[in-house]
């Protein structure tokens, strides 16, 4: 029956959307995913280089033994956020002659076979073999792998646990996440205990005592059979799906937009649309993540404190959802296409609604940018000058490829790792909107006039702007010779 | 109302859908009928306009529907849940919908009342999303969707499927009433057929994209199609 079930388990992955039907997808992402490897991978292997430069002075294996635990923190903290039940894949199997402890077993069981669970093998097995066993010899070393399976068993199902019940209640993730956040400022911030002291104390006497290291896989069995029997017992389609619980929802109106007539309804939709589902939903807030992308840049020496970079960044943090979001347009909306086709909202206005939105949004990130007024005027005015770049050109770009959108994505799905809906055209896309400002921008600042290129790049954008009847027209007249095909690739689940 | 000139549509060699002449008058109630892949849905997403037929068209009041819009402004349609914006509760959707005809929300509002019997309770005020409503919920709303937008034509796909039989009842009055006395063209798919033969004065009957019975609805075309559809039985 196992084995029945992990053939199904196969074809679920091979055959699921995610995965990609196009082989250019698929080998794209396993570029992806084998790229953050290979990057996790020298991180584990130079391990003790980065050690012996963060904590100068103090022994190595020592820093090693405290950061384990700290690392374990934060990886319950992602797990709570990223990792997903793997649970749903059971309810057709629920009413057929099928044992319940199997189900169960099997369920607990591929929770394990998660990404998450390679992570701190490939971070720290590395440093164990260079430098704990040259130290103390293969006993120990055998030891902290142990430690570091049942450490990472129990964090699997503490989380899968923790995930099980916030469904049911959302305020159960709000508590966990503040609980860590208390762990977490109690040792950084108010210094009440050190978790690296916590941590080298159990670890530091491993390397002594390497029975020690049945503990923390007593302590992920613990977890796992906890988890079991929470699962046996609540083996119900509500407590497994992935649904949260509903709360009551209320209609809720944007009486700003109301001025706009019908664009602005189809804006207030789109605005809905953002807000209440789980993909675009992520699609905002990993935009509100990169309004920090400047701090990276600004003010540092050499070229990444430059003004290129500035108009770089300055486009990113203000085109960031236009991008972000833009690209799958029109996507989104691909589970009502067909009644928006058929309801008699003209083009013009679903277009003028898509213009109206890109504004709005990209006006407010705006606003959060001017904190960054503290590395001068200059920067502001930059910022400015690229959103009138975005609102101009970028949005223009990305609709004229939202013509060429043919994929359907699921709204419901988070948007990490998430390839539903990628097609050739997000690559394509992404070309020219990063590098036609520079191509603008950049021989002007080649030459020493970079305040020309400025102004070029401020025409441009509010060329295009008040053209935008002109790119309404063109678009709108290109949708017509495609909209069968986009309805269609819609319509194909 | 709806006239349709050696309509087409192609898929990988298979013929779906094959109208070499229709003509729908205006006041009429159509019933279509036909097994699981007839190509009923098919024809309607034609005549919406929604895919791109292989020859001929499909004209509505005069109007060809492909790359004219015009007929959406009396034309009223509900195939499937894809019609339905899903993230939004079912009051902004009527809103939307009504405010796409220039309805105010008062005017919306006063409408619904009228259909509270309907709803049975199940629709408004109850805070859920579209997504959240059943199966049966969300083609209640679907259906007042379209009686809300005071259409001269009506396209329904299979109402009648995953509704409760109490709505059932409440629907096949309403569609008597929409027709009987305002004058609404309707043109209904279903499987069930008692109900269509209840509610419609003439029956298509599907067959691999053609139209092969044109009947008009007597006390014999309940036998006339049970004897078609039970294929085989005693």
């Amino acid at each position: 029956m196992t084995s029945t079930f992990i053939r199904h388990e196969l074809k679920a992955f091979w055959r699921s959307k995610n995965t990609g039907k196009s082989i250019a997808i698929r080998v794209v992402m396993s570029l992806v995913i084998l790229y953050l490897f290979i990057n996790l991978f020298f991180l584990g292997f130079f391990l003790d280089k980065i050690l012996e430069k963060v904590f100068k002075g103090e022994d190595l294996v020592m820093s090693f033994c405290g950061i384990i635990l700290l690392y374990y923190l934060a990886d319950l903290f992602t797990r709570l956020q990223l990792q997903e039940l793997p649970t749903l894949r059971v309810q057709p199997y629920l009413q057929l002659p099928i044992r319940r402890n199997l189900l169960v077993r099997y369920l607990s069981f591929t929770a394990i076979l998660s990404v998450f669970n390679l992570w701190p093998f490939i971070l720290f097995v590395p440093f164990i073999t260079k430098i704990i066993a040259t130290d103390s010899g293969p006993m120990v070393s055998l030891a902290f792998i142990v430690a570091l399976a049942g450490l990472t068993l129990f964090n699997n199902y503490l989380a899968l646990f923790i995930k099980r019940k916030s469904n049911l209640n959302g305020w159960i993730f709000l508590i966990a996440a503040g609980v860590i956040a208390l762990i977490a400022l109690s040792d950084f911030y108010w210094h009440i205990f050190s978790i690296r002291k916590i941590s080298y104390l159990f670890f530091g006497h491993l390397i002594s005592q390497p029975a020690l290291a049945l503990l923390p896989v007593l302590l992920g069995a613990l977890m796992y059979y906890f988890n079991f029997l929470y699962l046996k017992q609540n083996l119900y389609l509500e407590e497994l799906s992935s649904r949260k619980a509903t709360s009551y929802k209320s209609s809720t109106e944007f009486p700003l937009l109301n001025s706009f007539g019908s664009v602005g309804d189809l804006a207030g939709n789109e605005i809905k649309l953002i807000i209440r589902n789980k993909r675009s939903r992520s699609a905002l807030i990993m935009g509100l993540f990169f309004l920090f992308y400047g701090l990276l840049f600004y003010g540092k020496p050499g070229p990444a404190g430059s003004e290129g970079f500035k108009v770089f960044v300055g486009m990113f943090m203000t085109g960031i959802f236009i991008i972000n979001y833009g690209q799958f347009m029109f996507s989104w909306q691909a589970s009502h296409f067909d009644g928006l086709l058929v309801s008699g909202i003209s083009f013009t206005d679903f277009l003028k609604g898509k213009y109206l939105l890109f504004t709005i949004i990209s006006t407010c990130f705006l606003f959060l940018t001017t904190p960054y007024i503290y590395f001068g005027w200059r920067t502001l005015l930059i910022h400015f000058i690229m959103y009138l770049w975005n609102i101009g050109v970028n949005t223009t770009m990305v609709l004229f490829f939202a013509n060429r959108n043919y994929k359907r994505i699921d709204l419901s799905k988070g948007a990490a790792f998430n390839w539903e809906g990628v097609s050739g055209n997000q690559w394509i896309l992404s070309l020219p909107l990063m590098v036609t400002p520079f191509i603008i921008y950049g021989p002007f600042a080649l030459l020493g006039h970079a305040n020309i290129g400025l102004a070029v790049l401020a025409l441009t954008g509010i060329g295009f702007i008040l053209t935008r009847g002109f790119w309404i027209k063109q678009l709108t007249a290109d949708f017509y010779s495609k909209r069968y095909k986009i309805a269609e690739g819609f319509r194909n689940k | 109302m709806i006239e349709i000139k050696n309509l087409k549509k192609i898929y990988s060699g298979i013929t779906v859908v094959n109208v070499p002449n229709l003509e729908i008058r205006k006041g009429e109630s159509v019933g279509l009928v036909g097994n699981n892949g007839a190509g009923k849905t098919t024809l309607f997403r034609l005549m919406l306009d929604l895919i791109r037929a292989e020859t001929g068209e499909v004209l509505i009041n005069d109007e060809n529907v492909a790359g004219h819009e015009n007929w959406k402004k009396f034309t009223a349609s509900y195939l499937d849940e894809g019609f339905l914006i899903d993230y939004l509760t079912p009051e902004e959707y009527f809103y939307f919908i009504g405010g796409l005809h220039q309805q105010s929300h008062a005017h919306v509002d006063d409408f619904l009342s009228g259909l509270s019997d309907f709803f049975n309770g199940e629709i408004l005020k109850k805070g859920k999303y579209i997504r959240d409503l059943s199966k049966g919920n969300q083609c209640k709303v679907g259906v007042a969707s379209c009686l809300l937008q005071n259409p001269e034509l009506l396209l329904l796909d299979e109402p009648f499927a995953n509704i409760d039989p109490s709505t059932q009842f409440r629907l096949k009055s309403l569609l008597k009433d929409l027709n009987k006395n305002k004058g609404v063209t309707t043109l209904i798919s279903s499987h069930d057929l008692n109900h269509i033969t209840d509610v419609c004065e003439r029956i298509l009957l599907m067959e691999k994209g053609v139209i092969i019975k044109d009947i008009a609805t007597n006390s014999s075309t309940l036998n006339e199609l049970e004897a078609y559809f039970g294929v085989g039985q005693l």
